[in-house]
């Protein structure tokens, strides 16, 4: 029993961490049309980043706020790559992210080197019905979820937020109103930098990043938006719970070397049974 | 000089330059050419599906495996080598039929995740089990041969390789002159005219990704001959980028796009790992620089020439030739 | 109020618009009438910055706003979301002067623009173009898949934007009929040039005018809004 609530808890731990990836994937997604294949990235440099200014001295708080930061950064220079030139079309736009992503390598490995990186996050463990559980646990599930409110409440109540919402909803009326859809893009780009940033920061601790650790990452993210069609961030957020469950249960009671397989698993029977269900509606 | 004799000749002139070219070689560029020629018939089929049905996979790597342990384990077990060789495009087409007929309604951005995560899913699942030699792979792989003749100099695999690679640029050719490849110009356009025109979308996009699928798997199978030894390790996801990148580089849906695409590549990266690996070096340099290499002509290719390296220069050309008469 | 001179527009080796010139000056309602694919619609596009000229002159006095087209909402934001939108650019974000206007939009604030019937969307499409605060509003087919009782009472709005603040009015319509009956000049505009203009009076009466776009085809528009209203009805 002890094991069982072990399990479901690190597992809605480590499912926060890929809603936040994946609500990435999705803020982008809406507004741009493009898959960001650079999104793995900005939780593994965030990761690596908070690492450093710890050894630098950095107090805690002030480490994760500034590679928070530094992921919207990059989200945003990715953001100007893959959409600032007027025309490129949306694939190209991916291929280009996917470019970015392996960039990214290169810069990350002459920065950080190529071995895994971890930071202590909250130390000591809270016995729940008698099954110890580490504390940064629970911090990564209440900031994810406060997270998704504030997200939440972005997108419903303050006018960027509708704006964005605007360039997912009609682009053409959106430029029609005014709104710049190029612009509204990078706000995106940078809003999901700083999304995968924050999932970075909270799963480092619990799971040592390295440059291509950027690869589970970004496929456990994207398999969590697909849940909602990349389309809706709550919708995620429910994807990454169940994902981080499935994905804890088997590792737990079955084999951990299949704990990805799931996911993937997972994710390709959504996506084929949203792509069915989608062209059964457009014959209809 | 008209177009089509234009052609011909620079195909006569690069076939007898493939052919000559690997008699001057040492053993070490021997196997670069090798590698090299595999790229060009996996980027070929590549180019083929991105260029003409629109789908970009990242998980090209997954069917150069699938024939890679085809090859390799009909050959371990003791069946004859050629059975093997010609077994893997065949079995590599038919794993891309059998995933593509779900994957293939996924759009563009989808079908990309989705192929990736094929490659990961297999190259787990080969490392799991026990018959593909798990993790640490596949040793012992025969040479090619026919009965007691095997092939053990490298400049028969160099022929070998530069043989399939004739065919695959030759079927490929004739495809794309074919009336299916008319069909699938018009796929290439967009998927609803090309509905509309009585072009069966579905099925064509289906055959282009089983045959791109089989050129990877005749590639894969090459290549387990020649090396030997094959495990997951040496099918990474990076593998599927990198053709991806040469296709790209190339200029899609042409003949000799994936030609130049490989060639320039390979002999880049080649050039980067003897400076990454020169003395005073970090140890990670070679990694890093091709790395770099990839993801910057990938991204400069892509916003600056989206046509590819070949397309852009070739029309840059025909514009010069066009306008040349009109000043003289 | 509205200068065009010699407008080109091309879509890739396409020419949309071949050399259009137009005026409008204030307080005026114009008429903008032709066939399908004359380059109406993209005339209101370049006007409204969307698209860029190859060559010509425009100057807009003033703002201008378009209602487009298919009414273009957001469809998944509610009615007062896609009003507040309109003030993107320009305006005051509080969507009170557009209920005066249109007190039906009101109750309706907190429904989803998607699910209302097509004159309730043209009205929010009307809306968020005023909403920042126009001197010319450009209406692309206000009668287009509308019941006739519902077009008359945008018209009768229409003209009271025009009468009343004095906004100048450019009318894009396939029915001939209604336009002329709205606007006091109207130009016409077929395969991307203008092939006449002058007072809707005039126009009535020129034999080709009538012959093109008002000769015998009154049978047909009335049948044909007749079953765009049982359809209105029976939403």
């Amino acid at each position: 029993m002890s094991a069982l609530l072990q399990y479901v808890i690190s597992g809605l731990a480590l499912g926060c961490t890929f809603a936040l990836v994946g609500s990435g994937f999705v803020v982008i997604h809406r507004v741009t049309r493009v898959v960001n294949f650079a999104q793995g990235a900005f939780p593994v440099i965030a990761g690596l980043a908070t690492a450093s200014l710890l050894t630098r001295g950095l107090p805690h708080g002030a480490a994760e706020l500034v590679a928070i930061l530094l992921g919207g950064v990059i989200g945003l220079v990715v953001g100007v790559v893959a959409i600032g030139k007027p025309g490129t079309p949306p694939l190209a736009s991916l291929v280009i992210t996917l470019g970015l992503a392996i960039f990214a390598y290169a810069v990350e490995i002459i920065v950080w080197g190529d071995q895994p990186v971890s930071f202590p996050g909250l130390s000591g463990t809270v016995n729940v019905a008698g099954a110890r559980i580490q504390q940064q646990y629970f911090l990564v599930i209440v900031v994810a979820l406060v997270t998704f409110a504030l997200l939440e409440l972005f997108f419903g109540r303050t006018y960027l937020g509708k704006g964005l919402a605007a360039c997912a909803s009609n682009p053409y009326s959106a430029r029609l109103v005014g709104i710049s859809v190029t612009r509204m893009g990078l706000v995106a780009f940078a809003l999901g930098g700083v999304l995968g940033g924050l999932a970075g920061v909270l799963v480092t601790p619990l799971q040592a990043v390295s440059f291509d650790s950027d690869v589970t990452l970004a496929i456990n993210g994207f398999a969590a938006a697909i849940f909602g069609g990349l389309m809706r961030p709550m919708m995620a957020l429910v994807g990454g719970l169940v994902l981080g469950v499935a994905e804890a249960l088997v590792a737990g009671y079955y084999e951990s070397a299949f704990q990805t397989e799931v996911a993937l698993a997972i994710m390709l029977t959504l996506m084929v049974w949203q792509a069915s269900r989608r062209s059964a509606l457009e014959e209809a | 000089m008209n177009r089509p004799t234009f052609g011909y000749a620079v195909a006569a002139l690069a076939a007898a330059a493939s052919f000559a070219v690997p008699l001057m070689l040492d053993r070490s560029q021997l196997t670069i050419f090798i590698l090299l020629g595999t790229a060009v018939i996996v980027t070929t089929g590549l180019s083929l599906l991105m260029g003409y049905a629109g789908q970009v996979s990242l998980g090209q790597g997954s069917f150069y495996a699938v024939g890679a342990y085809t090859a390799g384990l009909m050959a371990v077990h003791g069946l004859p080598t050629l059975l093997g060789l010609a077994a893997a495009p065949v079995l590599a087409a038919a794993l891309a039929a059998l995933v593509g007929v779900p994957l293939l309604r996924l759009r563009g951005h989808y079908l990309a995740f989705a192929t990736l995560a094929v490659q990961l899913i297999l190259l787990s699942l080969v490392g799991q089990f026990e018959f593909t030699g798990g993790d640490i792979g596949l040793r012992g792989i025969p040479q090619l041969g026919v009965g007691d003749a095997t092939l053990i100099d490298p400049l028969a695999y160099a022929y070998v390789t530069l043989a399939a690679a004739a065919l695959v640029l030759l079927v490929t050719r004739n495809l794309i002159k074919s009336r299916p490849g008319r069909g699938l110009r018009a796929l290439a356009s967009t998927e609803v005219a090309a509905e509309s025109a009585g072009v069966p979308v579905g099925r064509y996009k289906l055959a282009v990704f089983s045959l791109s699928a089989a050129y990877a798997g005749l590639a894969g199978g090459i290549y387990a001959f020649y090396l030997g030894y094959i495990s997951p390790g040496s099918f990474p996801v990076l593998l599927s980028v990198q053709f991806v990148v040469m296709a790209v580089v190339g200029g899609l849906g042409t003949v000799w796009g994936p030609v130049v695409g490989a060639t320039l590549i390979t002999l880049l990266v080649q050039a980067l790992n003897s400076l990454g690996t020169m003395p005073g070096m970090p140890a990670y340099a070679p990694d890093v620089l091709s790395y770099a290499v990839y993801a910057l002509l990938l991204i400069l290719v892509l916003l600056f020439m989206p046509r590819g390296l070949l397309p852009s220069i070739g029309s840059r050309l025909e514009d010069r030739r066009a306008i040349s008469p009109t000043r003289s | 109020m509205l200068e065009v001179d010699d407008l080109v527009v091309r879509y890739g080796a396409a020419t949309a618009l071949d050399g259009v010139s137009l005026r409008i000056e204030q307080r005026e309602m114009v008429a903008l009438v032709g066939p399908n694919g004359a380059g109406k619609s993209t005339l209101l596009n370049t006007l409204s910055g969307i698209l860029r000229p190859a060559a010509g002159r425009m100057r807009v006095e003033g703002r201008l706003a378009q209602v487009p087209e298919g009414r273009q909402l957001f469809p998944d934001l509610t009615v007062e979301d896609n009003l507040r939108l309109g003030a993107w650019r320009s305006g005051d974000r509080d969507p009170g002067r557009v209920y005066r206007l249109f007190p039906g939009l009101m109750r309706l604030r907190r429904h989803h623009a998607g699910t209302l019937s097509g004159g309730e969307q043209q009205m929010v499409a009307v809306g968020r173009a005023l909403m920042s605060d126009p001197d010319i509003l450009a209406v692309d087919e206000l009668s287009l898949g509308l019941a006739p009782l519902v077009v008359a009472d945008l018209v009768r709005h229409l003209r009271m934007l025009n009468e009343e603040r004095g906004m100048a009015i450019l009318l894009v319509e396939q029915n001939a009929r209604l336009a002329f009956d709205i606007c006091g000049r109207a130009y016409i505009i077929e395969a991307g040039r203008v092939v006449a203009s002058g007072s809707c009076a005039e126009l009535a009466n020129s034999p080709e005018v009538q012959r093109a776009y008002l000769g015998g085809s009154t049978d047909e528009y009335e049948e044909y809004d007749e079953s765009e209203e049982s359809e209105e009805t029976t939403r």
